[in-house]
């Protein structure tokens, strides 16, 4: 990676003022993808100074600053009482702990990467983005937008359900990158969500409109994920291998959810 | 940029590049223990504790040190001796490259986890590739270190 200076910034506004300055001028959350996509950079802005390591019980959500490693997500009683501690497992399978004591909450999230294990899991629930300044927006609807949105990741909202919750990441070797992750919630309604497709991970309506209005066969559930996930090939696998994954997966999900 | 820092008990000013990686600050002043081997934040030689945890020094900027506790193996010697003992009881070195990040994070974990099941080490340690043993032999290492038996 290259960076001409770093700033460990003061404040909101000082942060903001840089990142505006130029396109050049990056946040560094871990660095890690940062210096995977040997990122050209001019300013590196760190947030650390902005007290946004920190993981907070609100009520009926809980806040995470996106300065959080994933180890710190992992390891959180919080996030370890929500739904069968299901986020802390999608976390826990992200290399090994060395990796996972520098990435950041923030840069995973903001990444918007295809394979990311951690908003695939997100997905399961309902997750709530504040930016600075002042801007607010669902997980779901970050996604849905193209590119990146222009201003900077302060925390993310967990809002709490007691859900019943399975999480599968299929990878060829148990350091890789997924070819597939699977998430599935049942708290009042079901979400199911399928990830690594190799794009990034989308919440499946069709089979969540059979499963929350009565639909109770579960191979006919998995028959129709795998019918309607849009999937690709990848240098690690094909997408009909995805879809065959998908169908085995959803039903053994849905199994696991209700027993 | 003028960084300070603690290192293995000992304050350090080092003068550093924007970009610098820690663990080429590390080795440029003398401290060999620590290891290049993918940096690309995948292999775990590089592996180094700050502020008690182990983190890949190849993937964290040195200018993020300040004011911060870096330890290397160097600082867990009596440790580390007693581990290499246990290795090579079960044949579990071969060209060593590796030993001085296991001996860190075995570390690491004993203090997170001071009775760790077979399946937690493994856990631990899968981020710590070693290209010789094929890891049977470094596990059971790790279990007798630990005092533990088959769990
Ligand atoms: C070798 C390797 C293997 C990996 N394997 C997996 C895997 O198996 N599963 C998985 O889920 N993930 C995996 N990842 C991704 C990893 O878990 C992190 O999600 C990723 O590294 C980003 O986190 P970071 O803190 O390093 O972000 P950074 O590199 O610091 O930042 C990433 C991007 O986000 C921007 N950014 C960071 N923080 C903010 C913020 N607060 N506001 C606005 N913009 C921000 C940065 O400018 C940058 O553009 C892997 C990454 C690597 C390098």
């Amino acid at each position: 990676m290259k960076a001409n200076s770093y700033v460990s910034v003061g404040s909101w506004q000082e942060a903001y003022k840089l990142l505006k300055a130029s396109p050049k001028n990056k946040i560094i959350g871990g660095g890690l993808w940062l210096k995977k996509g040997n990122a050209q950079v001019d300013t590196l802005i760190d947030l650390s100074r902005l007290n946004l390591k920190k993981i907070e019980d609100k009520g009926a959500y809980i806040e995470i600053g996106s300065m959080v490693s994933q180890r710190e997500l992992e390891q959180s009683s919080l996030i370890k009482g929500l739904s069968n501690g299901v986020i802390s497992e999608a976390v826990s399978q992200i290399m090994g702990p060395a990796f996972r004591n520098v990435a950041t909450v923030g840069g995973s999230v903001y990444g918007k990467y295809g394979f990311s294990d951690l908003i695939a899991v997100l997905l399961g629930f309902e997750v709530e983005l504040q930016f600075y300044p002042s801007k607010t927006m669902s997980l779901e609807e970050y996604l849905a937008q193209p590119g990146f949105y222009d201003g900077i990741l302060t925390h993310i909202r967990i809002q709490k359900k007691d859900a019943r919750a399975f999480f599968k990441k299929v990878c060829l070797t148990s350091l890789d990158y997924p070819i597939l992750n699977i998430c599935i919630t049942k708290g009042e309604k079901y979400v199911v969500v399928v990830g690594s497709r190799p794009l990034v991970a989308t919440r499946l309506t069709k089979t969540m409109e059979y499963l929350n209005n009565g639909g109770s066969d579960f191979k006919e559930a998995a028959r129709i994920a795998a019918t309607e996930i849009k999937v690709g090939d990848s240098i690690a696998t094909k997408g009909e291998y995805r879809k065959e994954l998908v169908k085995v997966y959803v039903e053994r999900g849905l199994e696991e959810v209700n027993k | 940029m003028l960084v300070k820092f603690n290192l293995n008990g000992l304050e350090k000013e080092v003068n550093v590049k924007a970009n610098e990686y820690l663990l080429d600050t590390l080795r440029s002043i003398g401290v060999k223990s620590v290891k290049k081997g993918c940096n690309a934040s995948s292999c775990g030689v590089c592996t180094v504790l700050l502020d008690d945890k182990p983190v890949l020094s190849c993937s964290i900027l040195t200018v993020r040190v300040a004011g911060h506790k870096v330890e290397t193996v160097e600082s867990i010697q009596e440790e580390a001796a007693k581990l290499s003992e246990c290795f090579s009881k079960e044949g579990a070195d071969q060209c060593g490259y590796c030993n001085a990040a296991f001996a860190l994070m075995v570390h690491a974990l004993r203090k997170e986890n001071p009775n760790p099941s077979a399946e937690e080490i493994k856990e631990y340690l899968k981020g710590n590739l070693c290209r010789c043993t094929g890891y049977q032999s470094q596990q059971k290492a790790i279990r007798a270190y630990l005092g533990g038996e088959e769990k």
